[in-house]
């Protein structure tokens, strides 16, 4: 596996030293039917004041990979095999368990999708919020409630200290979303990690929360990995996008340098599959075929089996042939990385 | 959809209304506290009828337990008078008089002591029991889980009365009160542990304790403070039933002679006393029974209508 030098990352270069680098990270689940591979190595660095957006559909690894960095794998069945996840240049791997609970939370911190189920229904949360406090910094009971209003005004929750009391489900989906944002940042984490953070909400809301979370990100610098499959809230919030695919990173560069010009046919597939406004009426572009088995990912590219410009046999050049070779994840042009032979042609360089 | 949700909502509304441009009413986010499910229970227990006729019941058994004399119309349950024996209910004395000729209601007032002592004091052995085994073999699962849930098997194998029969007669633990609910308490504690069990697995890969461990929570916080009070409810509604069956059992216990011994009064000693008199003073098996059963029926009827309550599927 090629590891891009840190120093040629595009990644790394704009905000400062990494806070946050995953590093040639592997992740198995190993079932009775046989051993899936959901993450096959993947690669990152995050910067204080960064924000990467990790985009694949479902099944591409990025939501383990996320789940990886908390320690939240379901273990058994999930193993992380290989590599590394270094906090502040501290592998988390290699630490005790009582060592990575003292990070996690204060250091990294998440968000989670469903804000409801992820809120405990016999708590208020005010209570929850101010667990945050009383777990990691044995806080008084009472001064962790005055935290937990303060935290709930900052995330613009209407009539915070009347509400601290009330239950999870006396809030609608965008406040719950809210308070979960609350948890999560409230001992101030360098790292925020959102999973599908807006997914579950309607539109407007949508919008509400993303912004928040663009304003918090601004005032305390913390470093936000997006994972999302939402093309149109990658556009509007992330600094760079890593496109994930059976469990790799296929392509990875600046937002728009990525939306605007692909170097890999299936971030160009992906673009390509967006509604347009200006095609109303006409047929939408899908990527042919089913995203692959990840108990089964093909051989050479694993996208290859769908892809409309791949090459084989004696069309491809030596050693670049699609479905024997491994494309590795390389510097196709300055500030831009892709896992493809023929990354310069979908360019058009 | 709760008024607060619904206030929320239109909150939500007003702030993409002032992004978008439209239309921005004003709200009032006014401080609408609402009830929790034990809040939302306890609404349903009031206006249940079967909880108030337990209550009702099970409270005067307290009281009778406590304060005897209260319900014992100035009689003593020592103060017997052989002249008197076997005499059938009169105006004077509600319940007649037993074969020595002691006051039977007297009698019957007194029982009510050890038999609420032993259920409680063995329920409460039950609880414990059930919710750290349980809950230790749900949350760390794996070899520890199967060698739990097999010892709980072993136990489930013996009947609660031949298990408790057994240990009583062995003699090591002695007749007295506390003997017997922890006799009752070592045989019945299984399904409690069961319970607990399967509803801490349940819980446990709810996404909220992957959220509290997300953040940084121990196990133990995980455990004691996400886990378990989302599991104990329906261990509660086992309690609750479990207390008039084990009472039931220690009648049973010492009508076989196991039991408790005289000179301490009890339910189960009435009745053994009174079954061979049952074709001429069938008041001596009548009385104690009925109050036995009353007082089963009761906690029962706690239980049923706690489960109720609980059960949001039941919920109109």
């Amino acid at each position: 596996m090629t590891r891009p030098d840190p120093t040629t990352s595009v990644l790394t270069g704009s905000a400062g030293t990494p806070v946050l680098e995953v590093d040639d990270l592997h992740v198995e689940f190993r079932t009775r039917s046989g051993v899936v591979n959901a993450v096959n190595g993947i690669s990152y660095s995050l910067a204080e004041g960064q924000t990467l957006a990790i985009l694949g559909e479902s099944g591409s690894g990025k939501s383990v990979s996320a789940q990886a960095i908390m320690g939240i794998l379901d273990s058994p069945p999930a193993v992380i095999t290989g590599g590394g996840i270094l906090f502040e240049g501290r592998d988390l791997l290699t630490q005790s368990p009582e060592e990575q609970r003292k990070v996690r939370g204060p250091g990294i911190s998440m968000i989670f999708q469903d804000a409801l189920s992820s809120l405990n229904p016999v708590y208020s949360v005010g209570y929850q919020i101010g667990e945050m406090f009383r777990a990691h910094r044995g806080t008084s009971k009472r001064d962790a409630k005055k935290h937990a209003v303060e935290l709930m005004d900052r995330v613009r929750i209407p009539g915070a200290a009347s509400r601290v009391d009330d239950f999870p489900h006396q809030f609608s989906g965008g406040m719950r979303q809210r308070v979960m944002i609350a948890m999560a940042i409230a001992l101030d984490p360098r790292v925020l990690i959102a999973d599908e953070p807006t997914t579950a909400l309607d539109v407007t809301v949508q919008a509400q929360v993303m912004d928040l979370l663009k304003d918090l990100q601004r005032d305390t610098g913390m470093g936000l990995v997006l994972i999302t499959h939402d093309l149109g809230v990658v556009n509007e919030v992330a600094d760079d996008v890593a496109v994930m695919y059976a469990g790799r990173i296929v392509e990875r560069g600046t937002v728009d340098d990525v939306f605007g010009n692909p170097a890999h046919p299936y971030t160009e597939g992906l673009m390509n599959s967006v509604p347009q406004v200006e095609a109303k009426g006409g047929r939408l572009q899908p990527i042919v075929g089913q995203p692959p088995n990840l108990a089964a990912i093909p051989s050479g590219c694993p996208f290859h089996p769908r892809c409309a410009r791949r090459r084989l046999g004696a069309d491809a050049a030596p050693g670049r042939e699609c479905a024997t070779d491994v494309p590795p994840l390389r510097l196709v042009v300055p500030g831009r990385e892709a896992a493809c032979h023929y990354s310069e042609e979908v360019l058009g360089v | 959809m709760t008024e607060q949700q619904q206030m929320d909502l239109r909150r939500d509304e007003v702030e993409a209304g002032a992004q978008t441009g439209l239309a921005s009413p004003s709200v009032d986010v006014t401080s609408g506290r609402q009830n929790s499910l034990w809040g939302d229970a306890w609404r349903d227990l009031r206006r249940n009828p079967l909880f108030w006729i337990g209550a009702v019941l099970g409270l005067s058994f307290l009281l009778m337990a406590l304060v005897p004399q209260l319900f014992a119309r100035g009689a003593d349950p020592r103060d017997c008078d052989l002249s008197n024996s076997n005499q059938k209910p009169s105006a004077e004395h509600w319940f007649g008089f037993d074969q020595q000729g002691c006051d039977y209601l007297a009698n019957v007032v007194h029982g009510a002591r050890n038999s609420l002592i032993i259920g409680l004091l063995a329920v409460a052995v039950v609880l414990v029991l059930g919710v750290v085994v349980g809950a230790i073999a749900g949350f760390y699962g794996r070899w520890l889980d199967g060698l739990l849930s097999r010892l709980t098997d072993i136990f489930y194998a013996l009947p609660l009365i031949l298990g408790a029969l057994v240990v009583l007669r062995s003699g090591i633990l002695g007749r007295g009160v506390v003997a017997v609910a922890i006799a009752l308490a070592a045989f019945g504690w299984m399904t409690a542990m069961r319970l607990v069990r399967s509803q801490v697995i349940a819980v446990k890969s709810s996404d909220y304790v992957a959220a509290a461990r997300a953040m940084g929570a121990s196990n133990r916080r995980i455990l004691v403070r996400h886990i378990l009070p989302n599991a104990v409810a329906p261990v509660l509604v086992y309690t609750t039933i479990t207390i008039g069956v084990l009472i039931a059992a220690e009648a049973t216990l010492t009508f076989l002679g196991v039991g408790l011994q005289r000179p301490a009064i009890s339910w189960g000693l009435q009745i053994e006393n009174g079954q061979s008199l049952l074709r001429t003073a069938p008041h001596l098996v009548l009385f104690p029974s009925l109050v036995l059963t009353l007082t089963v029926m009761a906690f029962i009827m706690m239980g049923d209508a706690l489960r109720d309550a609980l059960d949001p599927r039941q919920r109109a």
